[in-house]
């Protein structure tokens, strides 16, 4: 049906008043009487909704908006609880770093010495082994030269012995005693 | 053994000996004896050996001494020895000798040399000694192979060293 053929029909099936005039029912308003039970009863319910399930929706809505608070204020807190673990884990990151630069630097600073004491004892090692090693060879030289010295005056006392005793005849004693006769005879 | 002890014997065997009027030959013949026990293991061990009975000690002296020295001589060790003192007897020897000269008024010049001296040699030896020390000396001469030759001269304190052992050690030391 077009909308033409909506408002010609109504019209065709109006009603004729007193005055012989076609009246017809509004298609958008309803009937006075209508309108006014109609309106009553709709405050009557309104006002028994108001009166009997205010409260109610009242107290869904305060215990909703209490439960979203609640909500709210848990991520709030575990937001908050969330970034203090953050700062937290930043500062042992932190911390980390700076005990491992420590660490680092430590034992850099150990190895350092560690060397240094080895090459200082090194250094000392080796002085010690040259001066040992000089004092040895001079006391081997020495040594050498004592028993060279000590063979020779061996050999040398015996050849004094050897020739002094072979030539100790019985005219060189002789001529030892008068030596030492007039020598003594002359010193007064 | 004390030094009053050997002056004792020392003393006693002088006056033997002076009484005997021997003093200057058993003086001679005792120093002699002297040396010759300080020289000889054996005969030091035979005769302070305390196992050997004191004759036998005794005989000992009597063997070497007899006909070679004097009879008051081999009385005077024999009687010291018997007497348990062998190991004194150069101490007591010493004593008497330097008694003897000092009786005399001499000095005692003990000469060691390697060869003996003839009497020649002693005298003139002992005229020397007198006329280095301006005293009058009693000359005992040892014969010490050991010295090997010259003379070494001891009166008192003073020694008078010639001998060839003495320069064979100088020259030792200095090599």
């Amino acid at each position: 049906m077009s909308v033409l053929g909506t408002i010609i029909r109504p019209m065709a099936e109006c009603g004729i008043d007193a005055n012989g005039d076609c009246v017809t029912h509004s298609p958008i308003l309803p009937e006075t009487p209508e309108i006014i039970w109609g309106g009553l009863a709709s405050i009557i319910i309104f006002a028994l909704l108001v009166k009997f399930a205010g409260p109610a929706i009242k107290k869904g809505m305060a215990a909703r908006t209490e439960r979203i608070q609640k909500e709210l204020d848990g991520a709030a807190a575990a937001k908050a609880a969330a970034a203090t673990e953050a700062t937290q884990i930043r500062q042992a990151k932190g911390d980390i770093a700076g005990e491992r630069a420590r660490i680092l630097a430590e034992a850099d600073a150990q190895a350092t010495a560690v060397l240094e004491d080895g090459r200082a004892r090194l250094r000392q090692e080796l002085a010690d082994l040259e001066t040992r090693t000089r004092a040895e060879i001079a006391a081997v030289g020495s040594r050498a030269g004592d028993e060279l010295r000590a063979e020779i005056a061996r050999l040398s006392n015996a050849a004094v012995d050897h020739v002094v005793t072979g030539s100790l005849d019985d005219a060189t004693q002789q001529e030892l005693i008068e030596g030492f006769i007039a020598r003594v005879g002359a010193a007064k | 053994m004390s030094d009053n002890r050997i002056d004792g014997y020392a003393r006693a065997l002088f006056e033997i000996a002076r009484a005997e009027g021997t003093i200057d030959e058993v003086e001679d013949e005792l120093f002699r004896f002297a040396r010759s026990y300080e020289s000889s293991d054996e005969l030091r061990n035979a005769l302070t050996d305390e196992q050997i009975p004191a004759a036998k000690r005794q005989a000992i002296v009597e063997d070497l001494l007899g006909g070679k020295a004097t009879s008051t001589t081999t009385q005077l060790v024999s009687m010291v020895v018997g007497a348990g003192r062998g190991r004194e007897l150069p101490a007591i020897i010493d004593r008497l000798v330097a008694r003897a000269s000092s009786a005399k008024n001499l000095e005692l010049a003990e000469v060691r040399t390697a060869v003996p001296l003839t009497s020649d040699q002693e005298t003139r030896l002992a005229a020397a000694l007198a006329n280095a020390t301006g005293k009058q000396v009693n000359l005992k001469v040892v014969v010490d192979p050991a010295v090997l030759g010259g003379v070494v001269a001891t009166i008192g304190d003073t020694v008078i060293d010639g001998s060839v052992r003495t320069r064979i050690d100088q020259l030792k030391s200095r090599l």
